[in-house]
């Protein structure tokens, strides 16, 4: 008979040793990484007061999310947690460098510029778990074209700031495959985006008009794949989206983008529900730099026009004294009256965003001569568009 | 073309010295043995390529399939695939937003882990000639794909350095000698221990300091860290549990049964939508740590039924023999059940482990961790790759291939040599 | 208690081993009830139910075959089991095609020709090596881009059908009764079909076994196979269901009629299949290698050919051993088909997560995952357990 080796009991004790040692190991991670902790810490404070709150007043305890203050949160942290999307050219998208850039996180940057807190953009591009990941906690705000519906506003825990991008649902199809609106649709093989509005739209439209199609549902990026490769006939999306990623093909022109929307399509950062003052910074963060684009303040002219505002409008929106007199905050207290001019300083005015990120595949067409075809959407006002910022005064 | 040299007949082979045995009688294979090569490899051809009709056919076909194949893979890897899809992303796809300024962190652990290797190759086995030629065609392999491109020459030096560290630490141990004494068993016990906290030192150089924040983890870099703690923190879940089951307690064995039950019930998609939408509630904590903790417990409840089905694979006697010397329970299992019944179970382990490396994709999948395949999906998104998606899961499939397949191979190489999972 | 007492005398309590037995499962039941308590306190149950599930689902699935659920009438419960069934189908057809390439590669790994035993080995190394994720979205790539497309689709007789949009084959439909019946006959003469099977496999076992008593022959397969043919013509007169074959037609862009397999289950499907049937291959191949090598010997002296060996002598018995492996493989696939999230293929898994991502619920969403898959899991293994039963009821 044979007693067991040595080497089987040294096998149990490494491996009590690497459990031991594995633990030791989270313990210093942990230590390491006191960011977490303070925003443990943070939460932890947090839930406390909000706890307290809902006992002073009952009434709180319905409007459910006891997260409660995130720009507090935030700047204790020091790092604004940004989900974008990584998949989506001109939007979100991740370069060669692991980098990512786009429309989306553009406005990223300038909440935490504003915040002055660092930006760590997190992955947010599974449709199906985005706003899981906001309610969570994992991400502080959503910008990652997501539209504003009144289901999502009231059922996700999620509330939205100020439109960034206005587009609709539209449909591409193949050059020369004869269907030039979704009248001609019926039977055919649609390729949607699964757990998005486009969806819902898809099937509402298709029962309006009393035709049938066969969904093919998948993330944005392999419905596109499967559309290119000739899987379906048609692809529907959002029309920027579309046209962003029809537009940086080589063969671009085998495709057709229609003319017909089937639904609007208003992109909004989201934000966790019952957080005003975090929703008031990133919805006025927008509007401030659409208010900028219209007053003519750019990345390049900040400076100037801050240390010599030309009105007090100006003044204001840049948070500098005009011609010595005081300086508001209007209320930002939070994050101080010059939060508009640090978000410019970083990334520019709206209309410079735009035309960084989006406008070479989606012209902008701001102008009222312009050819009555192209979209406006997004340009302010006065050159026939709906881009329009709340007087911030 | 050459002529080949003539075959010497028997009759010119030099005689052996006068004096000596005039004629050695070999058995009857090793005189088939001596027989010129030309009629053994005849003989070879013969007997495993042509034996008989159906056998021809069989060859024939077998033969025409596999050249299609071999074509059919030149003609791929050398003329239609563009590669540059991989070594354009190389970064992306190795690290991805792993800060590029701490690089050297990656490369001092890579030379590490190397370096252990080494040692545990040079302590427990021996590297033959396959596996140093898999090590330089591994090597070649990444060397090529450094080698494009805007990479500096310093990573390219540093991979040298680790494959160096790697002999470095084998020729440290391999002259030592095997047979057991102290001096063995110290030798082991001080690789064994260096093994066991190479995972959390790895961790340490990655993030202290400056380093890395578990976020940054990314790439082919998050398989190499989420595969070690799913394989170390699922066995150290899984002993308690098979303990647990094999208990006659009761409600011990219920409620390990119904857990490990339940949690192979479900798919380990499942057990991650629970890590990004449910945990959080329960202990919080970032996604990546959640990730660790749903491996862990998925892994460990399936390790647990192979540790389990080493314990009842002891014969009782073993049980009977530790309680006779006078042994308590504690002491028994320690002692006695637990090591051997570790040893039988060492294959299926192992076979859980390739299994849990591979199933490192699926963080990918529903979960935002963007791990090697994710990044390649990254890659392919990017306008000029939109063509080349089968050479970037082509190369996503080579690449946990080498590893799995090195993983398999040198189990069954310490299996072979410890004699694990005979009974 | 009192008994034990006595008997056990001067031993404190402490240490008497019924005592401490109790004691140690009170402690392990208190510990285990916190953590369950934690557990339960720290979730969101504040709006916890399963009502959700029975509103509109708001979203139409296309891997249907036999159902017709839209997105806007069908409640989410209608469309999850759409899911359920898509998910069963890939499942029945993957665990029946591993286990013939498992079966065909285990085999030929041991063949005695070298280069059919070494291809053997290299798609056994190829496909157990690599991860299943990768080797399903692999498939997928391959049919989108390597089939061709539908303008340009392969057209043989108008019989198949294929391009990138999936193979188009003819498949029997039922098309009205002969005597008027309306078309569900056909799941009643199935019905009767399976009944028919069952007792004609129940009448072959009770003649072999008279056959193996008295050593007289009592033609068990033609009694079992007149039964069975006899029970199909004379149901199918009765009812009079007519079944047509209906040939793929190609109208514009889009299959019509015949069946339809896409490419996400074919690349689905594909990639179960290798996977699994790599493993299968290895349990197959230690097997075989585990029975005494005198079942070959025996087998060849008494003169049996490469194949009767084969078939006769040594797969029957190495089934009994590879039975409870085998099962385990096919529970994995179950799980497995889970992967057919990340190929567009609208499975339970893929239509849960969209479910969860309109309504929220994600703890129940869970709930009915798991649950989902657990009741497969069970129905292979009860399915696995009377076939092991058979199997090594029949042991001579």
């Amino acid at each position: 008979m044979r007693w067991p080796s040595l080497k089987g009991r040294r096998l149990v004790s490494a491996l009590l040793f690497a459990g031991a040692a594995l633990i030791a190991g989270a313990v210093i991670g942990a230590c390491t990484s006191d960011e977490d902790q303070q925003q443990a810490q943070a939460v932890e404070q947090q839930q406390a007061m909000q706890q307290q709150q809902q006992q002073d007043q009952p009434q709180a305890q319905v409007s459910g999310d006891p997260r409660g203050n995130t720009v507090q949160l935030v700047k204790d942290r020091g790092i604004l947690k940004c989900g974008v999307k990584q998949t989506q050219p001109l939007f979100g998208f991740r370069e060669p460098d692991g980098s990512v850039v786009g429309f989306d996180v553009d406005f990223c940057k300038a909440i935490a510029e504003a915040l002055e807190v660092d930006l760590e953009l997190i992955d947010a591009s599974d449709a199906s778990t985005r706003f899981e990941l906001l309610a969570n906690g994992n991400i502080d705000v959503l910008i990652r074209t997501t539209t504003i519906t009144a289901s999502r506003d009231r059922e996700l825990g999620v509330d939205f700031a100020q439109t960034t991008f206005y587009t609709g649902q539209g449909f591409a199809v193949h050059a020369g495959a004869g269907i030039n609106s979704t009248a001609d649709m019926g039977g055919s093989t649609i390729c949607v985006q699964s757990g998005t509005t486009t969806e819902q739209n898809l099937a509402d439209h298709f029962t309006d008009l009393g035709l049938s199609y066969t969904p093919l549902g998948g993330s944005d990026q392999e419905t596109q794949d499967a559309f290119l490769a000739g899987r379906c006939d048609v692809w529907t999306a959002d029309q920027s989206n579309l046209a962003s990623r029809i537009g940086v093909l080589e063969n671009a022109s085998d495709f057709v983008i229609l003319g017909e929307l089937i639904s609007k399509e208003p992109l909004a950062p989201g934000v966790r529900d019952y957080d005003s003052e975090f929703k008031d910074v990133v919805n006025w963060v927008v509007h401030g730099l659409i208010a900028a684009e219209e007053m003519g303040i750019n990345k390049a002219n900040v400076a100037a026009m801050a240390s010599n505002p030309p009105n007090t409008a100006v003044a204001r929106l840049l948070g500098v004294p005009f011609e010595g007199g005081e300086v508001s905050t209007l209320g930002f207290d939070s994050v101080g009256a010059q939060f508009i001019q640090r978000a410019l300083i970083a990334v520019g005015n709206y209309g410079e965003i735009y035309e960084n990120n989006v406008g070479d595949a989606v012209p902008r067409a701001c102008s009222l001569n312009a050819l009555a075809s192209e979209d406006k959407s997004n340009c302010p006002p006065g050159t026939g568009g709906i881009q329009y910022a709340l007087p911030y005064r | 073309m050459s002529e080949l040299p003539p075959i010497p007949r028997p009759e010119q082979l030099p005689l052996p010295p006068a004096g000596g045995p005039r004629k050695i009688i070999l058995p009857p294979h090793r005189e088939r043995a001596r027989r010129p090569w030309r009629i053994r490899a005849r003989e070879w051809v013969n007997r495993n390529l042509f034996p008989s009709l159906t056998g021809t056919i069989l060859t024939l076909v077998s033969a025409g399939f596999l050249g299609v194949l071999f074509i059919g893979v030149v003609w791929f890897v050398f003329f239609d695939a563009n590669w540059n899809v991989i070594t354009a992303n190389r970064w992306l796809l190795f690290a991805g937003s792993f800060p590029r300024e701490e690089a050297w962190r990656l490369w001092t652990s890579i030379a590490l882990v190397m370096f252990l290797i080494g040692l545990a190759y040079g302590t427990w086995s021996s590297l033959g000639r396959r596996d140093s030629l898999f090590i330089v065609l591994t090597g070649g392999f990444v060397i090529f794909l450094m080698a494009h491109g805007d990479a500096t020459i310093w990573s390219s030096i540093w991979f040298l350095a680790a494959i160096g560290f790697l002999y470095f630490g084998y020729y440290l141990t391999v002259w030592m000698p095997r047979e057991t004494s102290p001096r063995r068993v110290l030798q082991q016990r001080v690789v064994g221990g260096l093994l066991a906290i190479s995972l959390p030192l790895v961790l340490v150089i990655l993030m202290v300091a400056g380093g890395a924040n578990t976020r940054q983890f990314d790439g082919f870099v998050l398989n190499l860290i989420l595969a070690p703690v799913g394989i170390v923190g699922g066995l150290v879940v899984a002993i308690p549990l098979a303990l647990g089951r094999a208990s006659n307690m009761k409600t011990i064995k219920w409620t390990c049964t119904a857990y490990i039950e339940v949690v192979r019930g479900a798919p380990l998609l499942g057990w991650l939508f629970v890590a990004l939408f449910i945990l959080d509630d329960i202990m919080g904590g970032d996604l990546i740590i959640r990730t660790m903790v749903v491996l862990a417990v998925f892994t460990g409840a399936y390790m647990a039924e192979y540790i389990r089905g080493g314990l009842q694979a002891l014969p009782r006697g073993q049980y009977e023999a530790a309680q006779a010397v006078g042994l308590n329970k504690l002491q028994s299992m320690q002692l006695i059940i637990l090591p051997q019944a570790l040893r039988i179970s060492i294959p299926p382990i192992v076979g859980q482990a390739i299994a849990i490396w591979k199933d490192t994709t699926l963080v990918t999948v529903i979960l935002t961790l963007r791990e090697l395949k994710g990044n390649a999906d990254s890659a392919i998104a990017q306008s000029e790759f939109i063509p080349d998606r089968i050479e970037a899961y082509v190369f996503v499939a080579v690449v946990f291939w080498v590893v799995a397949f090195m993983m398999s191979r040198v189990s069954q190489r310490v299996e072979r040599a410890q004699g694990i999972g005979e009974r | 208690m009192s008994a034990q007492a006595q008997h056990s005398g001067d031993v404190p309590l402490f240490y008497r081993r019924g005592f401490r037995n109790v004691l140690q499962q009170a402690i392990y039941v208190a510990a285990t009830a916190i953590v369950a308590w934690y557990v339960y306190t720290s979730l969101d149950l504040r709006d916890f139910g399963f009502g959700f599930l029975s509103e509109p689902a708001g979203f139409a699935v296309g891997s249907q075959w036999l159902t017709e659920v839209d997105g806007v009438t069908s409640s989410r419960l209608e469309i999850y089991l759409v899911g359920v069934w898509a998910s069963l189908r890939a499942v029945m057809v993957a665990i029946l095609l591993s286990t013939v390439v498992g079966v065909f590669i285990g085999v030929a790994r041991l063949s005695s020709n070298f280069l059919l035993s070494k291809m053997a080995t290299l798609f056994v190394e190829i496909f157990r090596n690599t991860p299943l994720l990768v080797q399903v979205v692999l498939w997928y790539a391959v049919l989108l881009v390597g089939a061709p497309v539908i303008q340009d689709v392969v057209n043989v007789g108008d019989f198949f059908f294929l391009s990138n949009r999936g193979i188009a084959i003819p498949w029997p439909v039922p098309s009205g009764g002969l005597w008027g019946v309306p078309d569900w006959f056909v799941g009643v003469w199935v019905l009767v079909l399976i009944a028919a099977a069952l007792v004609a496999m129940r009448v072959r076992a009770s003649r072999q076994e008279i056959e193996r008593e008295t050593g007289q022959p009592h033609y068990p397969n033609r009694w079992a196979f007149s039964i069975f043919a006899g029970a199909a013509l004379i149901s199918f007169l009765l009812l009079g269901v007519v079944v047509s074959i209906d040939r793929p037609i190609l109208d514009g862009t889009q299959y019509a009629e015949g069946m339809v397999i896409k490419p996400e289950f074919a690349a689905l499907v594909l990639g179960l299949t290798a996977y699994t049937g790599a493993f299968i291959a290895e349990i197959v191949r230690g097997s075989i290698q585990a029975l005494p090598r005198g079942q070959t010997e025996a087998a060849n002296a008494i003169g049996l050919s490469g194949y009767q060996r084969l078939t006769l002598i040594i797969l029957p018995q190495a089934l009994r051993q590879m039975i409870p492996s085998v099962t385990n493989q096919y529970l994995n696939v179950n799980k497995n088909s889970s992967l057919a999230y990340a190929v567009l293929y609208d499975d339970l898994f893929r239509v849960a997560t969209v479910i969860q991502n309109k309504a929220g619920h994600a703890l129940e969403m869970f709930f009915v995952i798991i649950v989902t898959y657990m009741i497969i899991s069970f129905a292979i293994s009860a399915v696995m357990n009377v076939f092991n039963a058979r199997v090594t009821a029949n042991r001579l």
